[in-house]
């Protein structure tokens, strides 16, 4: 019979090396030992922690975007698996988060990954997709109360709509935490902008998403405040 | 000595010729918002009739002294003229290029209709062509193409093919080779409308996306094939992460290489040689609308020549909402500071 560590160590190999099956196996097998381990477990410990090592293979270069999609695909198969057992009590209170691209831009692998995070740590993920209207944005947040706002704009000429969705938002809604992201900001302009935060190094969306996943990781676990 | 038209520089430079100073142009969009409103219109409104985008290309270049221009502004007049559709956002607040709503989303589904180049604003593009032609003749004119990857991903869903280029290998390489005839028969067309050069911008396919063996399997070859097509000057941009791929790019064959901020001019020459044309350098946003000092406008042109650059280029399409300032300067360092020969161009 396998192992606790065993079982982390599929779930982790199969998003690695992207194997959808073996990662919806290696899920069913947290299942199957509610005595060694919890759905949380597998997610954090196993699907997460996989997809962090695919961050490390990413930045050195070993990993490139067709890659790293492919192991979020086994990331949720995985995940589709375990989170219909995960419980309230185990996440927390569930916090809420609207995201989407911004009018003009139809890129969203960042803002995936990014979505990804969020579902991991068994958000209410309100995803408006890719150029969305600008309207839309403040609309869905006001509607729904989000504690997060995240936009992403993967280029230069489409994240200036993200100053004016701020300012909409919080004029209604000051309390709404307001995070950007994507490839041509910097915290100079997520600051000019109002923003509550921004994807670091703005230089790569996908190395920004799988970080943030670390780090829910790392607050999961109680390792930061 | 007379001067030299922008044109004849543009050209001269092509050729590897001297030329009495460096010319300043690009072979992606360089429109401005103070054009535009010279003209009376708005940004939405120049992408679909052929005497506006003429006219707000070559008002641009006439205000700022530039050598050459190029039409269209967007990337998605061949995905609509393929039937995917156009969003303008005509309805919108300021500048929102047109970009494609409904890409095909396996690659079963895609079917190219044959008269693609007959629809949508295909003609509105030759149209604009044959305009500039009359109206421009002492400025060098430029086709862009988009490269079958790039095309490729504005076409079908981008997430898809990459994944596709890892599962569905065979697939993909059928499916870029389709695209590959159509660059070659857009850029034969475009050589036919008689454009001065042509910039075939395979911009999604830099080291940000792909490895380099993929790039070395799946790019190389095709645009390869491109560039043995086209029998007028030819450029092979692409922006974003360019270093690892720089000297693939050189055996591509084009006449001249264009690269973005990214790209670390100086090693690229260092591993290309100085007879290779580079155009490149700077961050057109970060350095033409957001600088508030004109002064690091100058810097940021004079380090892209010392670096070694042949011409200096934007990295992308010139953000139409510069300021002034930073334009007049970005021109006048290239015309002064550009005195001086370039490595792979000598002066008259």
């Amino acid at each position: 019979m396998a192992t606790k560590e065993e079982i982390l160590e599929e779930l982790k190999e199969a998003v690695i090396e992207y194997e959808e099956d073996d990662c919806v196996e290696a899920a069913q097998k947290v299942l199957d030992n509610p005595d060694l381990l919890t759905p949380m477990d597998g997610v954090l410990d196993g699907l997460a922690a996989g997809m962090e090592k695919v961050g490390e293979l990413f930045d050195s270069h070993e990993y490139f975007v067709p890659e790293v999609l492919m192991c979020a695909d086994a990331l949720y198969a995985g995940l589709d698996v375990l989170r219909p057992h995960i419980t309230l009590s185990e996440t927390g209170p569930r916090a809420s988060v609207v995201l989407g691209s911004v009018q003009g831009d139809v890129h969203d692998i960042g803002k995936n990954l990014v979505k990804m995070m969020f579902d991991i740590a068994g958000w209410d993920v309100h995803d408006l997709g890719r150029d969305v209207p600008l309207e839309e944005f403040v609309e869905k947040q006001l509607a729904t109360g989000s504690d997060v706002l995240a936009m992403s704009a993967m280029m230069t000429t489409t994240m200036l709509g993200m100053k004016k969705v701020i300012a909409m938002v919080k004029e209604k809604n000051p309390d709404c935490l307001i995070m950007l992201g994507g490839a041509p900001l910097t915290r100079d302009v997520a600051n000019l902008f109002g923003a509550d935060g921004y994807a670091e190094s703005a230089g790569n969306a996908v190395s920004e998403g799988i970080k943030m996943i670390g780090n829910l990781r790392k607050f999961e676990k109680g390792e930061v405040e | 000595m007379t001067e030299l038209t922008g044109k004849e520089r543009v050209l001269k430079m092509f050729k590897k010729e001297a030329v009495d100073t460096m010319p300043c142009f690009s072979g992606q969009g360089t429109v401005t918002v103070q054009a535009i409103e010279k003209m009376g219109t708005q940004f939405a409104k120049i992408h679909n009739d052929a005497e506006l985008m003429a006219g707000a290309a070559l008002t641009s270049a006439r205000m700022w002294n530039l050598d050459g221009l190029v039409v269209p502004f967007d990337m998605a007049a061949v995905a609509e003229a393929m039937g995917r559709g156009v969003s303008l956002y005509d309805g919108a607040d300021g500048i929102i290029y047109p970009t494609v709503p409904n890409k095909w989303k396996e690659l079963d589904e895609i079917d190219i209709p044959a008269d693609f180049m007959s629809k949508g604003r295909m003609p509105v593009i030759d149209k604009a062509f044959a305009i500039l032609k009359k109206e421009a003749p002492d400025l060098a004119i430029g086709a862009w193409v988009l490269g079958p990857f790039t095309q490729a991903g504005q076409i079908m869903e981008l997430d898809v093919l990459l994944k596709g280029l890892k599962k569905k290998k065979d697939q993909i390489d059928a499916f870029l080779g389709q695209m590959t005839e159509i660059t070659i028969d857009m850029c034969r067309h475009y050589e036919g409308l008689g454009v001065d050069f042509i910039c075939v911008r395979e911009m999604g396919s830099g080291t940000d996306l792909l490895s380099p063996r993929m790039w070395k399997t799946l790019i190389q070859p095709n645009l390869t094939r491109v560039f043995d097509a086209i029998s007028i000057p030819s450029v092979n941009h692409i922006c974003g992460s360019t270093d690892m791929i720089i000297e693939m790019m050189h055996e591509c064959g084009a006449d001249a290489l264009s690269v973005d901020q990214k790209n670390n001019v100086v090693e690229t020459r260092e591993k290309i040689g100085n007879d290779a044309l580079i155009l490149g350098n700077f961050d057109p946003y970060g350095t033409l609308t957001t600088l508030e000092d004109s002064s690091e406008v100058a810097n940021v042109i004079k380090k892209c020549i010392d670096d070694g650059v042949d011409s200096v280029w934007p990295g992308c399409d010139i953000w139409p909402d510069v300021r002034k300032e930073n334009m007049k300067t970005y021109v006048q360092t290239v015309r002064e500071y550009g005195v001086k020969p370039s490595p792979a161009v000598q002066r008259i």
